[in-house]
Order: C-alpha cells, then sequence, then structure tokens
C-alpha cells in the first residue's frame, strides 16, 4: 500500500468529477457514487492512521522526483488524526444530506454532491500536504466549494456567501503574500526544507512580516476573533445538508496549517516566537469571552452555535499560543472533539427542521418526547460544550489549563473558567427549552416515520453521540498518539 | 470616525510593510535564495529529465502537476458553481425568458451597422481559430501554449457562435452535458496519474506509464494526456458558464 496517501485524495476527487456524468444516467446514481468513495475513504484513513502509530511518518512524493523539486504529502500522528476525523464527518453528512435533495433535478443533485465531495478533498490536501503551494491550492478548493454551498441555502446564502467571498479573497491573497516573502528568502516551497533554511539563515524581519500575514490570513479561514464577521450568517444561510461539515470541521484546518507554520516551519528558534504567541494568546481570549457573550444574545439555534464557534476556535488557537505539548494536545482533542460536537449540533437541528420547519429555539418546547435521540444529541454536545466529566469538551478544556499552569500563565486559566461560565448560561437555555419548557403546537412536515427521522438521518445523529462520549472516555489514548508527533516540535 | 478608522488602519499597514520590505531580493540578483536553492536544477535538469524544451511546462505539467491538476479541478468547481448558484434555483417561474428579450430588441428595429456580414464573417473565422486552438493544444509541451489556452480559445468558438448567431442550429451543448463534460475532461488528467500507478509508480510518474514507448517518450505522452484533459475541462468550463448566465434566474426563495 505505498500509494495509501494518494488513493485517500484520489476518490473523492474522481467521484466528485463523475458526479455530474453519472448523474444523468439516474439522479442519484452520482450521489451514491460520492458516498461510497467518501466511504473508502474513511477506510482508508484508518489504515494510514494505523500505519502511522506503527512505522513513523510517511513521506509520499508525487511524480517520483526528489524533495524540494516535487510535491510531498507528509503524514504524522497528528494530521492522520485530523484527516480521519474530516472523512468521519463528512460521510455523516454526505449521508445526512440525502434527505434534502429530493426536489432537485439531476444538476443540482449531482452537483450539490460534487462540491460535498470535493470540500472533503480540501480540506483533507490541506491537512496532508507538506507543501506551502499546495496548501493553497487545496485552500482555494476548500474555499471555493464552501462559497457554493453557503450560497445553495437561498437568497439569503447568497448574500452571506457574497461576503464570505470578498473576506475569503483577502485571506487567499495575505497567504501568497505571506508565502512569496518566505520564498524570496528560502527558494523553496516544502515545509521541511523551508524550516531547514530558515533555521539556517538570518531573516528575522522577513519571517516576521510573513507570519503576520499567515495569521491574518488563516484567522479569516478559520473564524478567529477579529476577522470573524463572514462567519454567523455564512454558518446560518449554508444548505442544511452541507451545514454540520461546513461548521464542523472548515474551520479547524486552517487552524492546523496555523499549527504547522508555527511549530513546523518556523518553531520556538525564531526570534519573535514569544511574541507571536502573545498575539495569538490575545486575540484567542478576546473571541472567547466576545463570541460567548453574542451567543448568549442569539434566539436562532444556528446563530447561538455559530457565534459559539467563535469562541470555540479560540479554545484551539489558545493552545498554539500555550506551546506545552500537553496544551497543544488539549487542542487538537478539542479540534477534533468540536467537530462532532457542533457538526452533531447541526445534525440535531437539521433534523428538528426537517421534521417542524424551525430553528427557533422557542420552539423547542419539550421536543424530547416527540424526537429522544435528537435531544439526547442536543444535550451530550451542549454539555460537552461547557464541559462537564465524562464528554470530550471538559478533557479538551482540562488538557489545556494543564499546559497553561504547567507554563505559569495563570490568565488563560482564567479566562478558560470565565468562558466555560459563559458557555454555560447559553446552553442550559438549549437544554431549558428542550426539556422543560411548555410544548408548542407544532405541525409536522413529514409525519409518516417510523422511527424519529429516517434511518439516514439517525445514524449520523446516533454516532455523534457515541463519538463525544467515547473520545471524552479514551481521550488518553488519543493524547498518547498525538504526543507521539508533538513531542518534537513543542516548545 | 467609522469611515476613516479603516482608512487610517490600511495607511499604517501599508505604511509598515513598505517600511520593511526591505528585505525582498533584488530583481535579477542571481545570488538570492529562490536563483540559487530550486532554480538552477529545474533549468540544469528540466530539459533532460522530462523531455520537454519548454522548462515553463516541464515545471508546470511534470514537476508540479500535481498543483495543476487541482487548478483545473478550480475551473471545473467555478463552472459547476456558477450554473448550481445562476441557474439552478429551485423555482421554475423566475427564470428569465431569452425570447422576451430578444422580442423587444426587434421592437426597436435592426442595428445601423450593415457593413459587416457577421454570419460569413464567423464562419470564416470559426475554423481558424479552431486549427489555432488545436495547434497550440498539441505544440503546448514543446514550446509556448497548453492546454488552458488552447481550451480557452476553443470555449471562444462556442461563444462567438452561440451569441452572434444565437438563431442558427448548430452545435450546442446543454447545460448538463456541458457541466459533466468539464469533470470529464478533468478525470482524464487523474486517469493518466492513475495510470502511472497502474504502471507500478507513485501518482503522476510518467516515466512507469504502462506504454510500450521509450522512457523519455513516456513523458511526451503523460504530458500530452493531461494537457488534453486541461483543454477539454477548460472548454467545457467556459461553455457552461455561458450556458449558467443564458439561463440565469431571479433570487426571491428562502429556503432553509
Amino acid at each position: 500500500m505505498k500509494n495509501l496517501p494518494a488513493y485517500i485524495v484520489l476518490l473523492p476527487l474522481c467521484s466528485a468529477l463523475l458526479s455530474l456524468a453519472l448523474s444523468k444516467i439516474h439522479r442519484h446514481l452520482g450521489r451514491d457514487v460520492v458516498f461510497c468513495a467518501l466511504t473508502g475513504s474513511l477506510i482508508l484513513s484508518v489504515l494510514q492512521l494505523r500505519q502511522v502509530i506503527a512505522e513513523g511518518p510517511i513521506h509520499y512524493v508525487f511524480g517520483g522526483y526528489t524533495i524540494p523539486y516535487g510535491i510531498e504529502f507528509s503524514i504524522d500522528t497528528i494530521n492522520a488524526v485530523i484527516v480521519v476525523m474530516v472523512c468521519l464527518l463528512g460521510v455523516l453528512s454526505c449521508m445526512f444530506a440525502f434527505n434534502f435533495d429530493t426536489k432537485g433535478d439531476a444538476v443540482q443533485v449531482g452537483g450539490a454532491y460534487t462540491m460535498h465531495a470535493l470540500l472533503v478533498l480540501g480540506m483533507v490536501g490541506m491537512t496532508m500536504t507538506g507543501d506551502v503551494f499546495n496548501l493553497y491550492v487545496f485552500l482555494e478548493i476548500t474555499s471555493l466549494t464552501a462559497y457554493c454551498l453557503i450560497a445553495m441555502g437561498g437568497s439569503r446564502g447568497v448574500v452571506s456567501a457574497f461576503r464570505y467571498l470578498l473576506v475569503g479573497t483577502v485571506a487567499a491573497t495575505f497567504y501568497l503574500l505571506g508565502v512569496g516573502i518566505l520564498y524570496s528568502v528560502t527558494g523553496t516551497l516544502n515545509m521541511a526544507d523551508m524550516a531547514k533554511c530558515l533555521a539556517a539563515g538570518n531573516n528575522d524581519s522577513a519571517m516576521l512580516m510573513a507570519m503576520l500575514l499567515l495569521i491574518v490570513s488563516f484567522g479569516i479561514k478559520m473564524a478567529q476573533f477579529p476577522f470573524h464577521g463572514w462567519q454567523p450568517s455564512a454558518y446560518t444561510h449554508a444548505n442544511t445538508g452541507a451545514r454540520p461539515l461546513i461548521a464542523g470541521a472548515m474551520g479547524k484546518i486552517p487552524a492546523y496549517a496555523m499549527f504547522r507554520y508555527l511549530y513546523c516551519i518556523y518553531g520556538p528558534g525564531f526570534k519573535y516566537f514569544r511574541f507571536i504567541l502573545l498575539v495569538i494568546g490575545i486575540l484567542s481570549v478576546c473571541g472567547m469571552i466576545y463570541g460567548s457573550v453574542r451567543a448568549m444574545a442569539q434566539r436562532d439555534i444556528r446563530k447561538v452555535l455559530a457565534y459559539s464557534s467563535v469562541a470555540q476556535i479560540s479554545y484551539i488557537s489558545l493552545g498554539f499560543a500555550i506551546g506545552t505539548p500537553l496544551a497543544l494536545a488539549g487542542s487538537f482533542l478539542h479540534m477534533v472533539g468540536h467537530a462532532f460536537m457542533k457538526g452533531g449540533l447541526f445534525f440535531a437541528a437539521g433534523a428538528i427542521s426537517w421534521k417542524y420547519g424551525t430553528f427557533d429555539l422557542n420552539d423547542f418546547g419539550r421536543i424530547y418526547k416527540k424526537m429522544p435521540w435528537t435531544a439526547g444529541l442536543l444535550t451530550v454536545g451542549a454539555l460537552s460544550m461547557i464541559g462537564i466529566p465524562p464528554t470530550v469538551g471538559f478533557f479538551s478544556k482540562w488538557y489545556l489549563a494543564f499546559g497553561a499552569a504547567e507554563s505559569h500563565q495563570y490568565v488563560y486559566i482564567f479566562v478558560l473558567v470565565l468562558s466555560s461560565l459563559l458557555n454555560a448560561i447559553y446552553f442550559f437555555k438549549l437544554i431549558e427549552k428542550v426539556f422543560v419548557q411548555g410544548e408548542k403546537n407544532k405541525r409536522e412536515l413529514h409525519p409518516n416515520t417510523s422511527l424519529e427521522v429516517p434511518m439516514s438521518m439517525m445514524i449520523p445523529v446516533v454516532i455523534c453521540i457515541l463519538v463525544i462520549l467515547l473520545l471524552g472516555v479514551f481521550n488518553v489514548k488519543l493524547v498518547d498518539i498525538l504526543l507521539i508527533s508533538l513531542k518534537g516540535v513543542a516548545l | 470616525m467609522k469611515k476613516v478608522l479603516p482608512l487610517i488602519l490600511i495607511l499604517v499597514c501599508l505604511g509598515a510593510a513598505f517600511w520593511s520590505f526591505d528585505f525582498l531580493p533584488e530583481i535579477g540578483d542571481a545570488g538570492s535564495k529562490p536563483n540559487t536553492h530550486t532554480t538552477d536544477y529545474y533549468i540544469e535538469h528540466a530539459t533532460t529529465e522530462t523531455n520537454s524544451p519548454n522548462m515553463v511546462t516541464s515545471v508546470i505539467v511534470d514537476y508540479r502537476a500535481f498543483d495543476t491538476m487541482y487548478e483545473t479541478t478550480v475551473m471545473f468547481i467555478a463552472g459547476v458553481a456558477a450554473l448550481l448558484i445562476l441557474s439552478s434555483s429551485p423555482n421554475r417561474k423566475n427564470r428569465i425568458r431569452t425570447h422576451h428579450v430578444r422580442k423587444n430588441r426587434e421592437h426597436r428595429g435592426a442595428p445601423v451597422y450593415r457593413t459587416v456580414n457577421k454570419e460569413v464573417v464567423i464562419t470564416i473565422v470559426k475554423p481558424l481559430i479552431l486549427l489555432y486552438a488545436i495547434y497550440v493544444l498539441f505544440h503546448g509541451e514543446v514550446s509556448l501554449g497548453g492546454g488552458f489556452q488552447a481550451g480557452a480559445l476553443m470555449g471562444m468558438t462556442y461563444i462567438l457562435d452561440a451569441m452572434v448567431i444565437p438563431e442558427r442550429e448548430g452545435f450546442r451543448l446543454s447545460k448538463e452535458n456541458s457541466a459533466a463534460l468539464g469533470g470529464v475532461g478533468t478525470f482524464i488528467y487523474v486517469l493518466t496519474g492513475i495510470l502511472c500507478m497502474v504502471g507500478g509508480g507513485v501518482f503522476l510518474e510518467y516515466k512507469k506509464l504502462p506504454l510500450p514507448v521509450e522512457v523519455l517518450e513516456k513523458h511526451s505522452v503523460g504530458m500530452l494526456l493531461v494537457e488534453i484533459g486541461v483543454a477539454i475541462c477548460v472548454m467545457a468550463t467556459i461553455i457552461t458558464i455561458l450556458n449558467a448566465i443564458m439561463e440565469r434566474v431571479h433570487f426571491d426563495d428562502d429556503t432553509n
């Protein structure tokens, strides 16, 4: 299996390219092929993770050239884990989207799944690549498909997608500027080679300039606090089938890319490293408070979850700002956990809107009677967001706080606790609506179902509950896997 | 204040950037890092390793062919996205009907210029453009040109035909077919890479193509296949975008 990393990106790519042609034969054939391809990628990515744990990092060079001249995929345990996360969420949301394509014609159905598969492909590629320009190409694919999937959510979606497009183009330009500066002082595009050249040469001012540009660019893409303006409306009005994938995974991948630049390419030897960490720390602290406060004021569940994402992505960057191995492991645990919490909460919101056609929190009164599993997912997801012990949310915050205590940055612990309390306020409001508030007479849009929602919605809901709980219980195992690669790069 | 603040911020950032941009190497500096680290390797080895006399082509579709594959995919995404957003709204009554527009044009009378007979000129020019496109495509790996340019020329021929003489029935691709064709074009590119894996190499390793020719010839064949894929994708994308614009709809649905 020497071509394993290539297969993981090729399966979704081929299925996406042929989806429209196959949809001409039968309306749903393209969709089914995309689903099978994504499942195949998921299985292969699990195999890849096992191989990386057993045999160490994989380096796969396309075209068979030597390193700085060809393009390389380099996979260590961290990005192998993230690839598994993206693929699993991709498969689940593809399955979830089956329920929302009943009306469209061949082009709409085939096209939507083309975009879906390409979004997964872009994120997987961004995670695995070891080449800075190749990362840009994958970033482009991720952004373009995301614009399209957001615009497919109706006329408000078009407006939010256009706003995201304008801001996202600025981010892409800043990324290219940063890469251009780094190329001008190193002459290479390969990440490992670039790290070597930067360590050897004396280019501190160029590196500082490039890093600031890169922070802005990734900050926009991951909706870090002062750059988050596009995000709430984009998450709110995106296409319902794709929303869990967009909200769950899309913000995490630029964060991982930022980690790559900070710790793998620059490294602690960089003169202004502490200064950069401080900047990221300040942005994260502001974001954690701001996102939580804004989320408290919303009534639409999609807006609540979107603003909560602004806060939650800051936990991840806070881990980068602390920089000890445990804090970084906490960040990645939060990255994986939050993908399923936020994805799961959007699955639940989507299921409720499929059944009752509403996203308003005030309409959720005693919904647990009609939809016990969905209400269960809402509860588990909300508890995990707050950080209640058996769920993954508690353990990621625990590792973050532990790392902050290790490096004596007690301000971060204070903000972590404060932000968790703010989370508790608005997520208990959600739990109260689901279990306590009086029932409203709601008309069911799809009355004749044997389960509470069809099987293809039920599976993502149940799997998300399981993943949130299991990641919490077996967190030590995952952190050990992450620490294999983190030991070498952290502070 | 709200309008002035961003302006001040932009000026400060730009000023800081220009003030500190002195680390960039001078244009044409032979000793700068980019010119000594990788570029020299490409200059010395490109023609012998990839059998392409054009170094730019050898970097684009051989050393960094994996990037170009995704750039082609980006083209495909652009076409499909335009189609999905502009012309696939669920509400069919919102469709802008082109024959209404045309009828209005007839009311206003015929255009005053009568010197050029567009139908005759287009018929003469079209085959010339197509011939040039094919020349650019097959000559791409040897000299300037390549799949992107050839595809653009072919797409332009279609646009000329469809927009200048819309009444005439000729070769027309529907929006479903053009979008599917774009995907198939990019798939030819991917297939070239997969064939290399079938031959026992890694992805896009042209010298392992399972063909009965010499090693260097395999590079040329691989590049040619890739360029054909790119050309088909670009042509189909241009046609798709044209279709999307011609069948565009208003937005006044708000599905959740």
